[in-house]
């Protein structure tokens, strides 16, 4: 079962983290890693919200995290000023809004940014 | 790779099983490859099926759609669309185009090929080369109409004989990648991405009239895929690029491009469909000219800012080696004479000396990247040549010498030096404050692949004849471009062969 109700990012995001939940990202939930925002779901053993099956075998469909998450309000939140505008993580100036989260965001384990294989693009609030 | 292995047993699984089942039907096929029967089990069926979502591809996509195709599918391996074309540099050359007309500028599809030609160093196709020239102002208005924008000037790259290269506001090939992917969008062509293309199913006459996918393919995740095959009613355009990313094939080709020379395209540059249409009968076409791009810089990866800064700044500036505080190129020469000249820039242990190449900052600030690679580090401003000499280490007085009687070529319009043309830089004496870049070659361009005809069709070795069903464009060919490719000059090969091959196929 998928979670009907969208996250309401920016308003969320921005009080909660402001620089403090940064190392807490990568939580051990039993046998699996997770993100910490995400523990609701690990404490549900919903790995259904986002793998097709509840005994995951594959990885999700590429863009389930827009089931919760609203891709506006992501574009919105990762805002740069307007000369870097195109370095916006979430509509870029190589693949618009077409990258899929999990190429940059790892659920159960790191991963980074896209853009560094080629640019220094600095994305303070990332979260690897 | 473990995973990798047991993708290739399952690939010779599959192969014997409709290898040994084929064997049995076909007759007369020339073609040793995958004949489908009566026991192929077909996923789903398009009527044309184009793999890659480059310039090429999409291009291709919406022509087609133009000419009435019903059902186009287009897709790529990686999660995204693309490939080199959407990190590319935009730099697009048009001959006769509308800013041409507007700036007096006297160009033709002849005077472009014969730039190219000579860049070509003698083997490059002519015929190839007049039919793109021939439609570029086409393919340009296709990138307007989908949304494009392009610098209100012209620029004149290394190689050509006039001003003919626009060049997208966002100086990079996502300029025309974005637009062309919301046009497929509107239009209604099916953009598949993780789906891998694998090899080539025929009929018994050796006919193309599938393609073995893997879908669900995780590039560089260790997850190739599901098989599945696809069907085709019209043909199938490859369309997947160069293979500047396949170290092995690349250094068997060249043994000199080991992985230390790193490169400016994309990791999906592997080339692999091109071996596939190799293993059925096309024909390799100078594999071994690998294109080294002359203006990179070893301060940053990949393409970078310092590339495209380097491209627009090259007219009116200076390259000197540092050992010597001398120029050492005609900074504007075509790629592979510059980049060989790069690479001749040693120190005393013949190790890499990367050249400095200093540009006046009035100049250098006209390109939006200079902010770029002054914000990023990748270039720097000095207020005088002394600071340039001492923090590179060049010998100032030889510096000091060289600058002068650079300028007096300004002056004269003539470069005795090297030969460069230098209308471009009239008026634009090389005046502190400077910017400075360092420069070294990466591997950028592929010239080699499949040879095709005019009409993108892939010609067999066995006949010499097109291979039915079966359409290459883009990077993926070869012979087009000969030993060096002139910049600016890949976006219309792709886009015009793109085109070119829907034309074709909308007619077979
Ligand atoms: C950094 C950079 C800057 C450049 N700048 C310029 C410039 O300014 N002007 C210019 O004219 N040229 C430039 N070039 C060259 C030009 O961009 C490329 O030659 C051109 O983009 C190639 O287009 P294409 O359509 O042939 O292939 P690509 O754009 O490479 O697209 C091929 C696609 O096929 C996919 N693919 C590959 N194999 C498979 C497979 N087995 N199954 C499914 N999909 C597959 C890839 O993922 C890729 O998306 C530049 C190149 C680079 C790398």
């Amino acid at each position: 079962m998928k979670p009907q109700v969208k996250v309401l990012i920016i308003a969320a995001a921005v009080v909660l983290m402001a620089g403090s939940l940064v190392a807490e990202t990568l939580q051990q939930f039993d046998s699996v890693q997770g993100r910490s925002f995400h523990a609701d779901l690990y404490a549900d053993n919903a790995c259904d919200s986002c793998h097709v099956n509840a005994e995951p075998e594959a990885y999700p469909p590429d863009f389930v995290c827009l089931d919760c998450h609203d891709s506006d309000e992501l574009v919105q939140a990762t805002a740069r000023p307007e000369e870097d505008k195109w370095q916006n993580p979430h509509n870029n100036m190589h693949y618009a809004k077409d990258v899929p989260c999990m190429e940059c965001h790892g659920e159960h384990s790191e991963r980074k940014v896209l853009c560094a294989g080629c640019h220094f693009f600095d994305y303070p609030n990332f979260k690897k | 790779m473990g995973n990798d292995k047991e993708y290739q047993a399952d690939r010779r699984k599959f192969l014997v099983s409709m290898g040994l089942a084929g064997a049995a039907t076909i007759a007369a096929p020339a073609l040793k490859t995958m004949a489908a029967d009566s026991s192929t089990v077909w996923a789903e069926e398009h009527e044309i099926v184009i793999i890659g979502s480059g310039f090429s591809g999409l291009a291709a996509a919406i022509e087609a759609k133009k000419l009435g195709a019903k059902d186009v599918v287009v897709y790529d391996k990686m999660p995204y669309f693309g490939g080199n074309s959407t990190y590319n540099g935009g730099l697009f050359a048009v001959p006769n185009s509308p800013l041409q007309k507007e700036k007096g500028i006297k160009d033709s599809p002849e005077i472009m090929a014969a730039d190219q030609l000579k860049a070509g160093r003698g083997v490059a196709d002519k015929e190839l080369l007049l039919h793109v020239a021939e439609h570029a102002g086409e393919a340009l208005q296709m990138s307007l109409d989908a949304g494009s924008e392009y610098f209100p000037y012209l620029q004149q790259l290394g190689g050509h004989s006039v001003p003919r290269t626009y060049q997208t506001t966002v100086a990079s090939g996502g300029g025309i990648i974005r637009p062309l992917v919301e046009q497929c969008r509107k239009i209604g062509v099916k953009l598949v991405t993780r789906a891998k293309f694998d090899t080539l199913i025929f009929d018994d006459d050796g006919k193309v009239i599938g393609a073995k996918m893997l879908m669900g393919h995780y590039f560089g995740r260790d997850q190739e895929g599901t098989p599945m095959n696809i069907k085709t009613k019209r043909g199938i355009l490859v369309a997947t690029g160069g293979f500047a990313r396949n170290i092995n094939l690349r250094q068997a080709q060249d043994p000199t491009l080991t992985e230390e020379v790193t490169s400016t395209n994309p990791p999906s540059a592997t080339g692999e469909a091109l071996l596939e249409m190799f293993k059925i009968g096309a024909i390799p076409v100078h594999m071994a000219y690998i294109q080294t791009g002359p203006w990179a810089s070893p301060d940053e990866d990949g393409f970078g800012y310092v590339s495209n800064y380097s491209i627009y700044n090259f007219a009116h500036s200076i390259s000197i080696y540092i050992k010597t505080g001398k120029r050492f190129m005609n900074e504007i020469a075509d790629r592979k004479t510059r980049a060989d000249a790069q690479l001749s820039c040693r120190d005393d242990n013949g190790d890499p000396l990367p050249p400095i190449t200093i540009t006046s900052y009035i100049h250098a600030k006209e390109h939006p990247t200079m902010k770029k690679v002054l914000k990023y580090g990748v270039g720097w401003k000095f207020e005088t040549i002394e600071e340039v000499a001492a923090r590179f280490n060049v010998p100032l007085e030889p510096l000091k010498a060289q600058i002068k009687e650079y300028n007096g070529y300004v002056k004269s319009g003539v470069d005795e030096q090297f030969g460069k043309p230098m209308e471009k830089a009239k008026g634009k004496f090389i005046e502190a404050p400077f910017v400075v870049v360092r420069n070294w070659p990466k591997v950028h361009y592929c010239q080699g692949g499949v040879k095709i005809d005019v009409q993108a069709r892939v010609i067999n070795s066995a006949d010499w004849k097109p291979i039915p069903g079966l359409y290459a464009a883009g990077e993926v060919t070869g012979g087009v471009h000969g030993v060096s490719r002139l910049g600016s000059c890949s976006i219309p090969d792709c886009m015009v062969m793109g085109m070119t091959a829907a034309r074709t196929i909308m007619k077979s």
